[in-house]
């Protein structure tokens, strides 16, 4: 009768290849198939939806157009005409998180993006490339981001430290955000499917509440992919636009 | 298999919003006539739904609002952490935790307050603009009243 509820399970990492190089367990898990599919799905979306150059787009051509519009101006209006060159970056980033979101909406799959680890290796990506980039493109000179203008000695003392700290927090606020909105609301979904599996007929009510958190989900999905990567727009706009 | 897409996914296609014929002079390119009725049914779409500022705002509102939700709480966390850690290494405890819990309470704040102002990013950057209206002296008098 007792239907034992287990919301976390769903975030088990399991070993589909088991592989081991020298003690290194770099087995093929379900967490990397979900990010292959993921990549694979997008790259066949990619080249299948332009593969005809259709005047007139069919369904799987506007479904790429848009996607590739809707980044660029994403790029266009954050960065300005500078971050042209960070456009294919950008993209692959909000494709990847909108798929792996997604995808991990499906019964029975796997969210990839529940994982800090996945998140956090995506959020220091982006900190390490904009870092880079902003030293490339100013040189020494990119420490001035640090240093507010027109502010006494003083006061230095205090400000760097905090423009410092403030930066450097960057990576972190980027991947918990991600990874704590994903985790959050799978373990809800659970928990209420786990509710309305356990209370019999009147297990209806958490089931509908199940059916309107699903539709919560899906806007989390995508609204996360795209503040994820419109924040990367924004580091990217503090590193090329230096005053 | 390109065929059977789930029509959801689209907005109606520019080939049906406007069908051939509707106009009654025709250029000989049928290429700049396509290219005319697109974009007459593209104004008929903006004058039929005026709302579509309102919605990107909307948009714009909830990526702030699920933003700034989480910066204020992560910076004291990750700074104080860092705190703690150099405590550790190089044995001042509890000093290097105290001082940084404070800075990260104020990196979290100055996140929080830039994210909501507009002005994203370290105080190195600035708007164009803003940076113009600085330079010209007597806009600091004026706000000094």
């Amino acid at each position: 009768m007792a239907i034992e509820i287990r919301p976390l399970e769903q975030f088990t990492i399991e070993r589909l290849i088991p592989f081991h190089i020298g003690g290194v367990d770099i087995s093929y898990t379900n967490a990397a198939f979900l990010m292959t599919a993921a990549v694979v799905l997008i790259t066949a979306l990619i080249l299948l939806g332009t593969r005809k150059h259709a005047l007139i787009p069919g369904r799987w051509q506007s479904l790429a157009e848009m996607s590739y519009e809707f980044v660029a101006d994403m790029v266009e209006t954050n960065v300005g005409h500078g971050g042209r060159e960070f456009f294919p970056f950008v993209f692959t980033l909000f494709m990847f998180i909108l798929f792996a979101n997604f995808l991990g909406l499906i019964p029975y799959s796997y969210t990839v993006t529940s994982q800090i680890i996945v998140t956090f290796a995506l959020a220091a990506v982006v900190f390490i490339g904009v870092t880079i980039v902003g030293i490339v493109k100013h040189g020494f000179h990119f420490l001035r981001l640090f240093v507010p203008q027109g502010v006494p000695a003083v006061l230095l003392l205090l400000l760097v430290p905090i423009e410092l700290l403030s930066y450097c927090i960057r990576p972190f606020t980027l991947s918990i955000r991600l990874f704590a909105n994903m985790l959050a609301g799978h373990t809800m979904l659970a928990i209420f499917g786990g509710f309305a599996a356990s209370i019999g007929l009147l297990g209806i009510f958490p089931l509908g509440i199940n059916i309107l958190l699903v539709a919560l989900e899906v806007l989390v999905a995508a609204l996360q992919a795209y503040v994820f990567a419109i924040l990367t727009c924004l580091y990217l706009s503090d590193a090329i636009n230096l005053h | 298999m390109v065929r059977r897409a789930p029509a959801i996914l689209l907005p109606v296609p520019v080939s049906m919003v406007a069908p051939p014929g509707m106009s009654e002079s025709r250029p000989p390119d049928p290429l700049v006539r396509l290219g005319e009725e697109i974009d007459k049914a593209r104004a008929e779409r903006v004058r039929r739904q005026p709302v579509v500022g309102d919605r990107s705002v909307l948009q714009q509102g909830l990526g702030l609002g699920v933003r700034i939700g989480i910066e204020l709480v992560v910076a004291v966390v990750v700074a104080t952490g860092l705190g703690w850690a150099i405590d550790r290494w190089f044995g001042t405890r509890p000093w290097g935790m105290i001082l940084l819990f404070f800075l990260g309470i104020a990196a979290g704040m100055l996140n929080v307050y830039r994210a909501v102002t507009g002005v994203s990013g370290p105080v190195g950057y600035r708007p164009p603009d803003a940076g113009a209206a600085a330079s010209e002296g007597g806009r600091w008098d004026d706000e000094d009243c």
